[in-house]
């Protein structure tokens, strides 16, 4: 059992970390109902940043939302949505996927793993939305960088650096994030019974007219049971396609999907209140929920989906059956596999994929025996590993924050 | 104008012929002649002039490697520039140095509808990526005011930002993917054709790093489909305040336009004249407001927006009536820089961000200063982003007025750094406003950033003397963290 540490502010934080960096003392950083994500690290110390909570500033009409590091997601999302605003990377709420329950825990952990929902194509990445922090580095030194103004070249843009960190640079104690109107309507346009492909066709589609899509994923016919929706069919594949914005605008958009899908027979709208739970439920991930397996994460460029999918998800011809579904209009497939090959043959296969096609897989969920010896990410380039490295080493150079939690011995 | 730059190193200035020869060996293209360089001496902050040792024009990436690996191993300084457009001095040669130029790489790669994107080399000029894909109603976001000169590889190195990136993003927003070469010339490839990347954001880290981390040599941006709809209206006010309220009140509302801009009576008048871009005269400040989306959503925004002007007590309004006029009211806006030229002999250009409900309190501390000083000054802001753009007039010719012209722009920076703004917002610190760094970051901050430039250059051969700050040490020391009565780190250096 490694020794807790609780403490209270950035300054106890600061004095912890660099007591522990004399004494060569590795910690594992923890915040509220944190989940076993990444590799898995053992640290005599574990700091816990539940107490480092609270908003610290919040300014509607600068857009932007100053919070500490602790603060759990459900509160800011609270604060935000009495002043009709939100978080525009809709962030994924892992408690379903970890323990089939909504769970968001704190910001600081949301952050760190730089997980972004289904508006990611259009809105950017969480890490986009990351406009300045405070951390204290793995000396034990409080650093910041960025502000609360969105454009800002002032030195190095530490903030993407630090945003999918895994909380191996730096502990971040506070954060500021850029927030945005909350869409005034939203409507989802769905067609049914396609094959991957054919979604992916209507991706490509729909991705060059100027509907603006928020939102463009595809379920296959094996991963739609769980969605229970009072207008929507669970019977046969799911392709989605999300429009924001005021209601009118909204409307004619979705009528223009319309006709450009109209020989398309088997369709459905959802209207506000569904296509909000729908989306919620994809950004969630809650078709993985509670899964035992383990789940995965490919970035691809769209026009690699295809052929992704039909390698390792479905194939009635080779017998491949995975349960997937597809994201951002398919720049993103998450896919699950089952723990019944130790070795996982296929995760091999899927890197090699990766390495030649310009994508890359993150291990999202994984068993305890996985995580101590299996890889996290696709990494094969070793320039880039060496990089990494060398930056990991001028954060924190005895390696004493979530060592090896992304890359095995860094 | 004096300006302190790292001490040249004398035994590298007294092998200059032997570099020469080396880079000669290496590429086809090397510049070592008095009037060759000279072409290359400064760049968009022309008030500082100095010519390298050699300039280098490489043609491929595995030049470019060659290079940067014989001045790695051989210690030789190392400059990068694209355009050579950038407005803070980032592409300054250093007399000890080479510059490599990537004005060769002139090509569009790939231009791939599929996947929304550009696959690009960095000598491409930003307009030329929108050029590119246009026949497809397709265009790239970032749109700075330089677009038809500046490169696409610059834009990386400052995070370029542009009249609309309050909706659609900077540089670093619409980014994929990079090739690059590092010092010791080993190439590298952050991102690409798709979303997210896996383990360190590096390629986030790079982008608006002023050619500190490496030279990039192709690049893969995404771009979007034109909206159906743009329209855009001016709107003018008697007073500052008002103003910045309605800008306020317009962001409070949920709007977000796609451009806001803001522009003083005296660029009104400057760029009326320049560009006949059928402004009001009569108001004291000019606010333009873009708003796109399907045709209904643009004209009921442009309903709001009039709304939020009135009760703001705007004094003039017009919406663009057609497509024509738009670019109309865009094409004042964008020569603002050309424009003041007619009317001052020379001018520097500020660039601080500030909170957009302190618009109105850092104008009115922009005129303050502007007597205080006895130089005149023009503004135009990215209202929307809070972004802004103080023009100061001098004469170059009278020493003194450079001089007051810096410390007046030191000081509009100072102030917005003071009401919780940043130092630049698009152009980059460059030389430019290096010793300014203090006022945003302590020493702990400051040997962060340097600690990561090393992970990346251990040498310090990268474009050394830009963005940190090499005269002062901001580390007083009663802000230096002091535990149990010993100064941490005492080895580091302070610059």
């Amino acid at each position: 059992m490694s020794d807790i540490f609780c403490p209270n502010n950035q300054e106890e934080i600061s004095q912890f970390v660099y007591d522990c960096y004399e004494s060569s003392r590795p910690i594992e950083i923890v915040t509220l109902n944190s989940k076993p994500i990444g590799r898995s690290i053992q640290c005599s110390q574990t700091l816990d940043l539940r107490k480092n909570s609270g908003i610290i500033e919040y300014l509607p009409d600068e857009l932007y939302i100053k919070v500490k590091a602790g603060t759990p997601v459900i509160d800011i999302l609270e604060i935000l949505k009495s002043k009709k605003q939100t978080l525009g990377f809709e962030p994924v709420d892992l408690g379903y996927l970890y323990t089939g329950k909504p769970n968001y825990g704190s910001i600081g952990g949301v952050v760190s793993c730089n997980l972004s929902g289904p508006r990611r194509f259009k809105s950017g990445a969480l890490r986009d939305h990351l406009l300045g922090f405070t951390a204290v580095n793995g000396k034990g030194e409080c650093i910041k960088s960025g502000g609360t103004v969105v454009k800002n070249v002032t030195g190095y843009d530490l903030s993407k650096l630090l945003a999918g960190s895994y909380g191996t640079l730096s502990v971040l104690t506070e954060l500021t994030l850029k927030v945005i109107p909350e869409p005034e309507f939203a409507e989802t346009f769905v067609l049914y019974g396609l094959n991957p492909q054919e979604a992916l066709e209507v991706f490509s589609k729909a991705m060059k007219t100027s509907l603006e899509i928020s939102g463009a994923c595809y379920y296959p016919k094996n991963n739609i049971n769980f969605l229970r929706l009072n207008d929507l069919n669970n019977s046969k594949s799911i392709t989605a396609l999300r429009i924001e914005g005021p209601k009118n605008s909204v409307q004619e958009r979705i009528q223009a999907l319309n006709k450009i899908f109209e020989l398309k027979k088997e369709k459905t709208i959802l209207e506000i209140y569904q296509s909000n739970l729908f989306w919620k439920i994809a950004a969630n991930l809650e078709c993985f929920s509670n899964s035992q397996n383990l789940v995965a994460k490919i970035s691809v460029p769209p026009s690699e989906a295809t052929n992704f999918v039909n390698q390792f998800c479905e194939d009635d011809f080779l017998g491949i059956s995975n349960k997937y579904f597809v994201e951002w209009a398919g720049g993103l497939v998450f896919v699950e596999i089952d723990n019944h090959d130790p070795s996982y043959l296929i995760l091999e296969k899927m890197r090699k994929f990766c390495k030649e096609k310009n994508s890359h897989l993150t291990v999202i969920k994984a068993n305890n025996t996985f995580r101590r010896s299996g890889f996290f990410i696709t990494s094969s380039d070793e320039n880039i590993k060496i990089l990494a490295s060398k930056v990991k080493h001028s954060f924190d150079p005895k390696s004493i924050l979530n060592p090896g939690k992304i890359y095995a011995g860094i | 104008m004096s300006l302190i730059m790292p001490k040249p190193d004398e035994k590298t200035l007294s092998k200059s012929d032997s570099i020469i020869s080396s880079l000669r060996k290496i590429s086809k293209n090397v510049l070592s002649e008095e009037e060759e360089k000279a072409v290359y001496e400064t760049d968009g902050l022309s008030i500082h002039r100095q010519r390298p040792i050699a300039v280098v024009l490489p043609e491929t990436t595995e030049e470019v490697s060659k290079v940067l690996k014989y001045c790695y191993e051989n210690n030789v300084k190392v400059v990068p520039r694209g355009a050579g457009t950038g407005l803070s001095g980032a592409a300054l040669p250093l007399k000890d140095s080479i510059l490599v130029v990537l004005g060769k790489f002139n090509k569009i790669l790939e231009v791939d509808f599929e996947n929304r994107c550009v696959v690009s080399q960095p000598g491409v000029t930003n307009l030329a990526i929108t050029g590119a894909v246009q026949h497809e109603g397709f265009y790239y976001a970032p749109d700075p005011s330089s677009q038809l000169a500046c490169s696409i590889g610059g834009n990386i190195s400052t995070n370029a930002g542009g009249v609309h990136s309050l909706k659609y993003g900077v540089t670093t927003n619409n980014l994929l993917g990079v090739e690059m070469v590092l010092i010791d010339g080993t190439i590298i490839r952050l991102g690409g054709k798709n979303l997210d990347s896996e383990g360190y954001d590096l390629l986030g880290i790079v982008t608006g790093s002023e050619g500190l981390l490496g030279v990039v040599t192709e690049i893969t941006v995404k771009i979007l489909k034109k909206p159906q709809a743009v329209r855009a209206v001016l709107i003018g006010f008697d007073t500052n305040d008002d103003a910045g309220n309605c800008v306020a009140d317009i962001i409070s509302a949920g709007i977000i336009p796609a451009g806001m801009e803001i522009m003083d009576k005296p660029l009104i008048i400057a760029t009326d004249n320049f560009a006949k871009a059928g402004y009001p005269r009569n108001v004291e400040i000019l606010l333009i407001v873009e708003l796109d989306g399907t045709e209904s959503e643009v004209n009921a925004l442009i309903s709001k927006v009039l709304e939020i002007a009135n009760k703001n007590k705007a004094s003039y309004n017009r919406a663009s009536e057609s497509d024509e006029e738009r670019l109309r009211f865009w094409k004042g806006r964008k020569a603002a820089f050309t424009a003041l030229g007619v009317i001052s002999p020379d001018y520097i250009c500020m660039d601080g961000s500030i909170p957009r409900k302190k618009l109105g309190t850092v104008l009115n501390e922009i005129a303050r200063l502007s007597k205080k000083y006895g130089l005149d000054v023009a503004n135009c802001f990215h209202a929307g982003d809070g972004n802004l753009h103080p023009l100061i007039m001098f004469d170059s010719n009278n020493a003194k007025e450079l001089k007051k012209a810096e410390s007046f722009g030191a000081d509009i920076l100072k102030y917005c750094v003071k009401v919780g703004g940043v130092l630049t917002g698009e152009h980059g610190v460059g030389i430019e406003k290096r010793e300014l760094m203090c006022e945003m970051f302590n020493n702990d901050d400051i040997q962060q950033q340097l600690s990561l430039k090393k992970a990346f250059d251990e040498k310090s051969l990268l474009n050394p003397g830009k963005v940190f700050p090499i005269l002062h040490r901001c580390a007083e020391e009663g802000r230096v963290h002091v535990h149990k009565g010993k100064t941490r780190f005492a080895d580091l250096p302070r610059f």
